[in-house]
């Protein structure tokens, strides 16, 4: 026997297995809703988050019947935080697996890697995962974003900065995807405050040591430091700064703080640093209170803003379902594109390009241990502490 | 157990391979036709991981030189690709290609550099270049920096697939191609020994650049594809260095330095991987750890090792006839300046920092002389032969070789002239069988047109014949030393130096070897010269002695004269107390 | 005063690098074995003295020498299983030692990503800072750099004092030698790779002091550790720990003026500007 021949009619057998699925399932069958997620590589912690917000809304849609009678079905794949191995598995989702409905993935960078194919097929996809502005620009049609744009995160910042005396301002940013928009945001946003940009620096991660940042950024002394980071570098400036004794008077870093490890890294270096969240446990919007309840005694933890969003990517998804009573993605669409959605973290509302114009960023502060909301006013729950003091 | 395929299964060979090909083509056919678009999407995966497998082994596993950051000319491809379509009416095929030529382009400007490096400074050397151009390429505004660049979308992805498909198989081709043909067997024999290569005339600088210059133009290629695949690109993704990490897992497992092997381990990897990922997500990391480390325990040589204890895929001897034929000896060369000196020697000198190796040595060597070089321990005879030949640069002085100066020429360009050295240990190619070492050193000897009939009679002349097909490993020591002479003699050289060849051999050796060097003068040698410690085994074969104590030369003249010679008994004894 | 700062900063960050690179020099030289695993010693170490300090509230150098034994005790099982079989294919094993570390990374990774998540974690030890002659120092990291400068210098003394020293560096400079010298070379191997994979344990629990360390940044720690060995001459142990300060020193300067990016391709700008420049001092002796 020709071992080459049989390798090659194993491979076809392998290769071919997927095409003899299971036939498209009837009109009682579940709703399967597909995405992945990064459950490994470094994307871990927010994408889990961001899941069990999601399995939260399944489980109380299916609590009360489900969509258009049936019940829901998530479909979740490891993407491995890697943008190649998404991509083949959204095509699996849609090609193989035959899911009725798509939910984006978790971050930026590989939202953006699927968005094409997203495009490609028509399949009307909410993305939680992805504040980047870039994805929704002409010629995308079916990417929908379900968070606020990483354009304003950390924006209310700096005007309030000013009112306070404030001057000059250090932008840091981490070279990923939404951490780039964020930085270059900020760095439009000071010269139009009349605020001077004395310091700038990108990076990416592992970043070996911000010693020698830090020691720059005391060089310039600003007034403001911002930094667009992720979770890592976020402790390490913070550390840094200090190592290199200046405090100023206001710092501010981003997704790092909100994370609960944050505090036991930095210990009472954590105290008077600012950061922005898309949704907070106070927020006056429907559902709150229940949200934080369900998630607590599903998960045993206290949610945070990626697990409202993936929550709310249901949210909206759910009510384009009902209202268009279908699942045709092209009605979907439609509604998406015309209709808004109250959601646990704001209003959900795009353009025509998908971008959303509904949701907004606010800021919290550390303080004493404790997150708290400082902006909108209305909402707030303390007052900004300032000067930021550094020990 | 034998690695190689008999030279007469040729025929046989060539059915198998085509009813082989009809098979792959049959395969690749039926995917896009029978599967679901997931099925075509994993499919083009794996044939540009091909594609990036057998890049890499071209110049880590036939060349030797492990690198790990192939990756960069992947990435280089993706963005030339993806600037190309944005920016030009090109179509993407075209602009794929491009990325592949401007990859080659770079290779030839960055090989030359890196290539000076051997193992693990290589492999850290191109690492870091890839980390230096993800960097780059991050702070590249013009090609979206860090948030990349989107192009328009691909909805046929069946023309990716077909290009994809066209470039694995041109991998496997070129591989094949590779590893029976003279370019490859320059290729193995770097790997082997680079220092001894050299020695047999192997242009190795040019062999390294070569290889890598193909060993680019494959990945940039698939990242090309990969790039108008996915419609999407930026810098993580392009310069991602578990790419490369995956890839030599790949060749690995598939058998490093095959034809097959970054075929099959690619293919088997990527399916076994993608089914873990379904179903054993948690887990995938540690189980493709644990694939390599038992893969490499117990079958180092990957599934083509295996196949090959079943008989399968057994690697060809290159350039191998059906049989050894019965050639005639190589006709003597009509060399105009019969009177000129086959080596003369000016004042050479080799200073190490402080230490004085060679100390403005003369001397002259005419044609058919046999000349002996002794001194004691030290005296800085292995020195003068490695200047001789080029591994030293000498310092200052002047060597001219059949009239023409040498000093300035590279090793392998002496030993194509007709200069060849044997080495104190035999340097044999343990990897390759008896015939593919006296083959090489055949080619690029002054007999190099008729290579194999050369290699043939020089075989049946030292006696080596009956063992033209065994791996190298099977040849007991004494027969090492045979082979050793067998590739100097396939230089079909004028001059022919012998490092130590006595060492360690007992009586009957010597007498052996004794009688090959009586014969070198009537086998188209015109000179030898011995350095030698055995002097009674040399005295009697040598028309003059050469002496040299400390660097210096302080005799030179016939033996009976210099072994009395009060100065250079002082030399071996000492002063007397 | 600027200057000076920058000097301490580096030389203190150097002073962590040092550990990191002699270990594996230790390794790389007595073994040839070019162990791509590592990063992944110093990771575990480091992500385990967080969460044992976070338990416990101990000093985490409390931890240095429990986890030095206790990375010396799996160095020691590890080398017999999967690395001694691998001498016998000669100049090949240098190849394969390769992947079976690359494969033994790919498995420590992920054991420390199952065992203790994805996330970053740090110790927030010494977090205070003092000021002398104007230069302000961070306590964590004079603390780090210091043990780490005084084990490796310990290593050292170690190897050029004492006959196990002499051993080990007898066994990496010539195989054939040190067996005629009726040195068991099997068992210099073995020591080696322990103590190898015991300093880089103990390297970890003092970076953990000073970054962030995560189940992912074993790769890079990896590679670092092999640059500063190019760039200071494999085997060389003063070289490699004045390659690991000046490497402290010149990312230190170089981040300062020219921002992270810049400090972070340092390492590999440097290898390959030397190697460019200066190709004969990379070339290992035949």
């Amino acid at each position: 026997m020709n071992s080459p021949i049989l390798r090659a009619l194993a491979l076809l057998a392998v290769v071919l297995t997927p095409v003899f699925a299971p036939p498209a399932k009837g009109a009682d069958a579940p709703i399967v809703i597909g995405a992945t997620i990064s459950e490994t590589g470094p994307l871990t912690v927010d994408a889990g988050y961001q899941v069990k917000g999601m399995r939260l809304a399944i489980d109380e849609a299916n609590k009360q019947g489900g969509w258009l009678g049936r019940k829901l079905e998530l479909k979740l794949y490891d993407d491995k935080s890697d943008p190649g191995t998404a991509v083949r598995l959204y095509t699996r989702l849609i090609t193989d697996d035959r899911v009725n409905l798509l939910v984006g993935p978790y971050s930026s960078g590989i939202t953006q890697a699927v968005a094409p194919l997203i495009n490609k097929y028509r399949f009307a996809t909410i993305e939680p995962g992805a504040s980047l502005p870039d994805i929704y620009v002409a010629g995308n049609k079916w990417n929908f974003q379900g968070t606020a744009s990483s354009l304003q995160y950390l924006d209310e910042l700096m005007p309030i900065a000013q009112q306070h005396g404030a001057k000059t301002v250090a932008v840091l940013g981490l070279k990923s995807a939404y951490s780039l928009a964020c930085y270059k945001a900020r760095l439009e946003q000071a010269p139009k405050l009349g605020m001077r940009v004395v310091y700038q620096t990108t990076y990416s991660l592992p970043q070996p040591d911000f010693g020698a940042i830090a020691l720059a950024i005391k060089n310039a002394h600003p007034d403001v430091v911002v930094g667009c980071t992720y979770y890592p570098d976020a402790v390490g400036l913070t550390q840094a700064l200090h190592d290199q004794g200046f405090a100023p008077q206001f710092l501010a870093e981003t997704i790092g703080p909100v994370e609960a490890a944050f505090g036991k890294a930095v210990g009472k270096l954590a105290n008077g640093i600012i950061s922005n969240t898309s949704w907070w446990y106070n927020y006056k919007t429907p559902g709150t209170p229940a949200f934080i309840a369900d998630y607590k005694a599903m998960f045993h933890e206290d949610p945070d803003y990626h697990a409202a969003t993936g929550y709310s990517a249901l949210t909206v998804l759910g009510a384009a379902v009902t209202a268009a009573k279908s699942l045709d993605q092209e009605k979907l669409r439609e509604w998406l594109l015309h209709n808004q959605v109250q959601t646990l973290i704001g209003v959900f509302k795009v353009n025509a390009d998908g971008l959303s114009t509904g949701f907004t960023q606010h800021m919290v502060q550390i303080q004493n241990g404790a997150i708290k909301l400082i902006t909108p006013p209305d909402l707030a729950e303390a007052k900004l502490l300032v000067p930021y003091p550094g020990t | 157990m034998t690695t190689y395929e008999r030279a007469g299964r040729a025929r046989g060979r060539v059915r198998h391979g085509i009813s082989l090909a009809a098979l792959v083509t049959a395969v690749l056919v039926v995917i896009p036709l029978a599967g679901s678009a997931y099925t075509l999407q994993l499919a083009t995966d794996i044939l540009t991981s091909a594609a990036l497998a057998y890049g890499w082994n071209l110049i880590s596993g036939f060349t030797g030189y492990l690198s790990f950051g192939q990756v960069s000319f992947y990435g280089i491809g993706g963005y030339a690709t993806a600037l190309l379509v944005l920016h030009t009416p090109l179509p993407w095929y075209v602009a794929v290609a491009a990325g592949g030529l401007l990859a080659a382009t770079a290779a030839l400007v960055i090989g030359p550099i890196m290539l000076r490096l051997r193992g693990i400074l290589f492999a850290l050397g191109m690492f870091g270049l890839a980390r230096i151009l993800g960097v780059v390429f991050s702070d590249w505004g013009y090609a979206g920096g860090g948030n990349g660049m989107t192009l328009p979308a691909e909805l046929t992805p069946i023309g990716v697939y077909i290009f994809a498909a066209l470039v694995a198989l041109a991998g496997f081709g070129l591989s094949a191609w590779v590893a029976r043909s003279g370019f490859g067997l320059d290729a193995m024999g770097l790997r082997e020994d680079e220092e001894a290569a050299t020695a047999l005339g192997v242009p190795t600088t040019r062999v390294k650049v070569i290889a890598f210059v193909a060993s680019a133009v494959l990945p940039a290629l698939a990242g090309g594809l990969v790039a108008w695949n996915r419609s999407y690109i930026d810098p993580p993704s392009m310069f991602d260095p578990t790419i490369d990490l995956q890839t030599v897992v790949f060749v690995l497992f598939g058998g490093i330095g095959t034809v097959w092997g970054p075929f099959l381990g690619t293919l088997v990897l990527m399916l076994v991987g993608e089914q873990f990922l379904v179903y054993f997500p948690n887990l995938e990391l540690a189980l493709f750890g644990l694939v390599v480390i038992v893969t490499v325990l117990a079958l180092p040589g990957g599934l083509v090792s295996l196949s090959n204890r079943f008989g399968r895929l057994l690697r060809p001897v290159v350039l191998a006839p059906a049989e050894l034929p019965d050639a005639a000896p190589p006709l003597p060369h009509t060399t105009a300046a019969n009177m000129v000196p086959v080596l003369e020697v000016q004042d050479l000198t080799v200073r190490f920092g402080g230490l004085m190796a060679l100390d403005s040595v003369s001397f002259v060597i005419d044609r058919g002389e046999t000349i002996s070089i002794i001194g004691a321990n030290g005296a800085g005879k292995t020195t003068l032969f490695n200047t001789l030949t080029g591994f030293i640069p000498p310092t200052s002085g002047e060597i001219r070789f059949m009239g023409r100066s040498v000093s300035r020429v590279p090793t392998f360009r002496r030993a194509q002239l007709g200069m060849a050295r044997s080495f104190q240990i035999p340097r044999v190619m343990a990897a390759m069988t008896v015939w593919e070492n006296v083959v090489l050193a055949a080619r690029h000897g002054r007999q190099g047109r008729r290579a194999v009939e050369h290699a043939a009679w020089v075989l049946r002349t030292v006696g080596l014949a009956p063992m033209w097909l065994d791996p190298v490993t099977r040849l007991p020591p004494g027969h090492r030393r045979l082979l050793e002479f067998a590739r100097v003699l396939a230089l079909d050289p004028e001059l022919v130096l012998l490092d130590e060849v006595m060492a360690g051999m007992s009586r009957e050796e010597q007498e052996n070897v004794r009688a090959v060097i009586r014969r070198l003068p009537s086998l188209g040698v015109a000179a030898v010269a011995c350095v030698e410690h055995v002097i009674a085994a040399i005295a009697d074969l040598s028309d003059r002695m050469i002496v040299l104590d400390f660097g210096r030369k302080i005799a030179d003249d016939v033996p009976s004269r210099v072994l009395t010679d009060p100065a250079v008994v002082r030399a071996y004894l000492g002063e007397p107390q | 005063m600027l200057a000076l700062q920058l000097l301490v900063d580096g030389v203190l960050l150097g002073g962590t690098y040092v550990l990191i690179a002699q270990s594996l020099n230790l390794i790389f030289g007595v073994m040839g074995v070019v162990n791509l695993a590592h990063g992944s010693f110093i990771v575990m170490a480091g992500l385990f003295t967080a969460w044992f300090t976070a338990m416990t509230a101990a000093s985490p150098l409390l931890v240095l020498p429990i986890v030095l034994l206790v990375g010396f005790g799996v160095g020691a099982v590890l080398q017999p299983l999967l690395l001694e079989r691998l001498v016998q294919h000669g100049r090949r094993a240098e190849l394969l030692s390769l992947m079976v570390t690359f494969g033994l990374d790919y498995v420590l990774v992920e054991l420390a990503l199952q065992v203790f998540g994805s996330n970053y974690v740090s110790v927030p030890y010494l977090q205070s800072t003092f000021t002398v002659g104007g230069v302000t120092v961070s306590k964590a990291l004079l603390v780090a750099g210091l043990f780490g400068a005084a084990l490796a210098a310990l290593l050292h003394m170690g190897l050029n004092r004492t006959p196990l020293g002499k051993a080990l560096l007898a066994a990496s400079q010539s195989a054939t030698g040190a067996v005629s010298c009726g040195i068991d070379v099997g068992r210099m191997r073995l020591v080696a790779f322990a103590l190898g994979v015991g300093l880089a344990s103990a390297a970890g629990v003092l970076l953990v002091l000073v970054i962030p360390m995560a189940a992912e940044s074993a790769d890079s720690l990896t590679i670092l550790a092999f640059v500063i060995i190019a760039l200071g001459g494999l085997g060389n142990y003063v070289g490699v720990a004045v390659a690991a300060l000046l490497l402290g020193i010149a990312q230190s300067v170089v981040g300062f003026y020219f921002g992270g990016d810049a400090e972070n391709v340092l390492p590999f700008v440097l290898l390959i500007g030397f190697m460019a420049a200066r190709p004969q001092r990379f070339r290992r002796a035949a």
